[in-house]
């Protein structure tokens, strides 16, 4: 035990000495920061360029579509240019859409709106320019046409122009709150979805890193010799016990940092939108979603439990490889739960009470990313949480019993790569 | 029962296609410096993890102070060099070190303390530069040697184990190697060696085992070795004078089991009943001048070579075991 707590210390402070951990941990909060604050800046960005009216309108309708468009536009766009309305024959269309293109690339307009009895037809117009490609200009321009054919429609059908606007001015948003056992949670599903998915990304992060720096440690020992020199003092269990305590607690030690300074930051993170998109910035998407010490508690162990899993097989790997040249091949297969618990990401948050979605978050191998992502997205019974925990917890400790008997054997072997069923054989021979 | 440091007793450990150790036993009296020889792949490095309990042998016994070394803690009184040598290399030369005596039991403090004492005692540690507060990899190659050493010293250890301690080492260091071991001899320690260079475990070791295909070959007090091995040799150097003449009385087998020729230096291994004074005769009589004639004991150089061959077979069964 003694020798453990000496093994610990060094992988722990060596660890947090280094200028990779500490330039790390400083710039965690900023990113965090910045995962926090960016929606609300990219919200206030999306508004769409402020000329988008400056375009020509080829009407070919026979109606006064154009006209009518071209003052809704201006209407949703008060600074920009207002637009040139064009109404002209069906077949002399092909001969403006070209002058309209010299214009747009001589960038005297932004592009041009074609309007012709498809459009009449409620199925079809057509827009090109240099802002084709800004969904928020394009979704203007689109409601814009849809609405004013609506209003024509409706003018002809004989409903009168004052009623049709009143009739039509709708602006409707969606609100939407979670509901959990503990009732009705303000703040909405989209800040559970952030908080969710961020939290599953670090915690992928965090042990892939951490892995990764476990698998370089243990074969710097080996290729540098040191392991010999220290398995004559200390056990390789006790070495391998020492090295999973040690980065461990240099990962939470930085995940504490970052999740302490994040809410500090957070506190501020009104006055940071403010400052960066201006004071009329919405700010409703600043939001750091509650915690409850219970759920806090559950995401620690999945955290530990996870991490413990992954860096006793990197570790594992690292004593299997006598060289860096092998590391990538044989890394493999621990890599790929991991990389696949990512790619489940996406399927899970659209939906986390599908069976998939289950079944991926009591497998131990991506049970660690999986469930927190899905607690915090919906509410997951204690009974299920108990059990993907037990189930993670024994998969934890086979992973370390493996691991370190192929350690022992594969600390002290040098050459090559052992194959399946060398490796087979050393686990028995440990 | 006599107190040995060391009390390994029929140890054999197998691996998949050959066996590394064969039935091998040694006893190593206290304060001895204590010389385990053969050549490479004889199985010296695999003996010497079953001491210190980072190999498991199949069968026998092994013993260290009187104590079982199975998970025992009666290797913290041991230290260890072993032939394949490293550091960490990102880490302060210190902290390394504190390390690795904090790992044998020592308390910082002390570990501190003692740091300091070996790396002015190695001169390390110098009124111009102090090493201890460098990262390893801006050491030499001479300077991580040595730092290696104090670390295998700092606990201050009983017994200390050196496998192939002078390979790689240069003259300088070599010399600074052998003051320490003396002094640790001076001190009471036991110090074991491993080494296939017989030149130096001659004029160090009280006591040598060779060993050979996993076999235990012989044992015994360097003196004894030699004395079992009979005075049959002769040092025989000219001092101009035709050599042929003297290579055709050498090669008659009659008077002369072997020599080892050396241009004007001869060591002979006389054979059985036959007479050095007839040797000198001979050597006389067909013209030679001699420098020297003396009859001597063979060198371990010559008993390994006599009793391994010079290809590392074993020419007969170990019967010392």
């Amino acid at each position: 035990m003694r020798k453990v707590l000496v093994v610990f210390k060094r992988e722990y402070l060596e660890r947090v000495r280094s200028r990779w951990f500490i330039i790390a941990t400083v710039l965690g909060p900023v990113l965090m920061a910045a995962m926090i604050i960016l929606p609300t800046l990219l919200a206030a960005r999306t508004r769409g360029s402020s000329n988008l009216a400056n375009i020509v309108i080829l009407d070919a309708t026979g109606t006064n579509l154009g006209t009518r468009i071209a003052s809704g536009l201006a209407a949703a766009a008060p600074d920009s240019k207002a637009p040139q309305v064009r109404s002209l024959a069906a077949s002399a269309l092909p001969a403006e859409e070209d002058s309209a293109t010299a214009l747009v690339m001589r960038r005297a307009v932004n592009g041009f709106l074609v309007l012709n009895d498809s459009t009449m037809a409620g199925t079809a117009a057509r827009y090109a320019g240099r802002n084709a490609t800004s969904l928020a200009d394009v979704g203007t321009i689109t409601s814009t046409v849809r609405k004013e054919l609506l209003n024509l429609r409706l003018e002809r059908a004989g409903i009168n122009p004052d009623s049709v606007a009143r009739l039509t001015a709708t602006r409707l948003d969606l609100h939407t709150d979670k509901i959990t056992d503990r009732g009705l949670e303000s703040g909405g599903g989209m800040a559970s979805i952030v908080f969710g998915y961020a939290m599953a990304f670090v915690l992928y992060m965090m042990i892939a890193l951490y892995g990764q720096n476990m698998l370089r440690g243990v074969l710097e020992e080996k290729t540098t010799r040191v392991a010999e020199v220290v398995v004559s003092s200390a056990k390789p269990d006790a070495l391998l016990a020492g090295k999973i305590l040690g980065i461990g607690a240099v990962a939470l030690t930085q995940v504490g940092v970052w999740i302490l300074s994040g809410i500090y930051l957070a506190s501020f993170g009104v006055q940071i939108v403010h400052a960066l998109a201006g004071p009329t910035a919405d700010v409703s998407a600043v939001h750091m979603p509650t915690v409850p010490i219970s759920v806090g508690i559950a995401l620690l162990l999945f955290f530990v439990l996870g991490f413990m899993f992954y860096t006793s097989l990197f570790a594992a790997v690292g004593a299997m490889v006598s060289n860096q040249e092998d590391v990538q091949q044989a890394q493999w297969p621990v890599m790929i739960p991991l990389i696949a618990a990512i790619l489940f990401l996406g399927p899970v948050i659209a939906n986390p009470s599908t069976t998939l979605a289950k079944v991926v978050s009591w497998i131990p191998f991506t049970a660690p990313i999986i469930m927190p992502l899905r607690m915090a997205l919906i509410p997951i019974s204690w009974p299920e949480l108990i059990a993907t925990l037990t189930g993670l917890a024994v998969a934890c400790y086979l992973a370390i019993w493996v691991s370190a008997r192929i350690y022992r054997v594969g600390l002290l072997m040098y050459g090559k790569k052992p194959s399946l069923r060398e490796l087979v054989k050393w686990i028995r021979m440990a | 029962m006599p107190d040995y440091a060391i009390d390994i007793q029929h140890v054999v450990k197998r691996y998949e296609e050959h066996v590394a150790v064969n039935d091998f036993s040694l006893q190593v009296p206290r304060g001895t410096v204590y010389g385990l020889l053969g050549p490479n792949g004889a199985g010296k490095t695999t003996t010497i993890r079953m001491l210190l309990d980072i190999l498991i042998p199949d069968e026998g016994s092994i013993t260290v102070l009187g104590t079982s070394v199975r998970g025992s803690r009666v290797l913290d009184r041991v230290g260890y060099l072993p032939e394949e040598r490293g550091l960490y290399k990102k880490m302060q030369v210190r902290r390394v070190l504190r390390f690795l005596a904090e790992l044998k039991g020592v308390d910082a403090k002390t570990a501190d303390r003692r740091i300091d004492e070996w790396l002015d005692r190695l001169q390390l540690r110098t009124a111009e530069r102090d090493w201890g507060a460098a990262k390893v990899d801006e050491l030499s190659r001479g300077m991580q040697q040595k730092v290696q050493f104090i670390g295998t010293l700092l606990h201050d250890p009983e017994i200390v184990i050196l496998d192939e301690p002078f390979s790689g080492l240069d003259p300088i260091n070599a010399q600074v190697l052998k003051d320490t071991v003396i002094h640790l001899r001076d001190q009471g320690k036991t110090v074991i060696f491993s080494t296939h260079l017989m030149d130096s475990a001659e004029r160090i070791c009280d006591s040598v085992c060779i060993i050979a295909r996993g076999r235990k070959v012989l044992d015994g007090r360097l003196s004894d070795v030699k004395a079992g091995h009979g005075v049959r040799n002769v040092a025989l150097a000219l001092d101009g004078g035709p050599r042929d003449a003297v290579q055709a009385v050498l090669a008659d087998r009659a008077l002369v089991t072997r020599y080892d020729d050396q241009n004007q230096y001869f060591e002979v291994e006389l054979a059985d009943g036959a007479d050095a004074q007839q040797l000198l005769q001979r050597v006389v009589a067909g013209g030679a001048r001699i420098r020297r004639f003396e009859l001597i004991q063979p060198s371990l150089q010559q008993i390994f070579i006599d009793r391994v061959g010079g290809n590392g077979a074993t020419p007969e069964a170990a019967s010392h075991a």
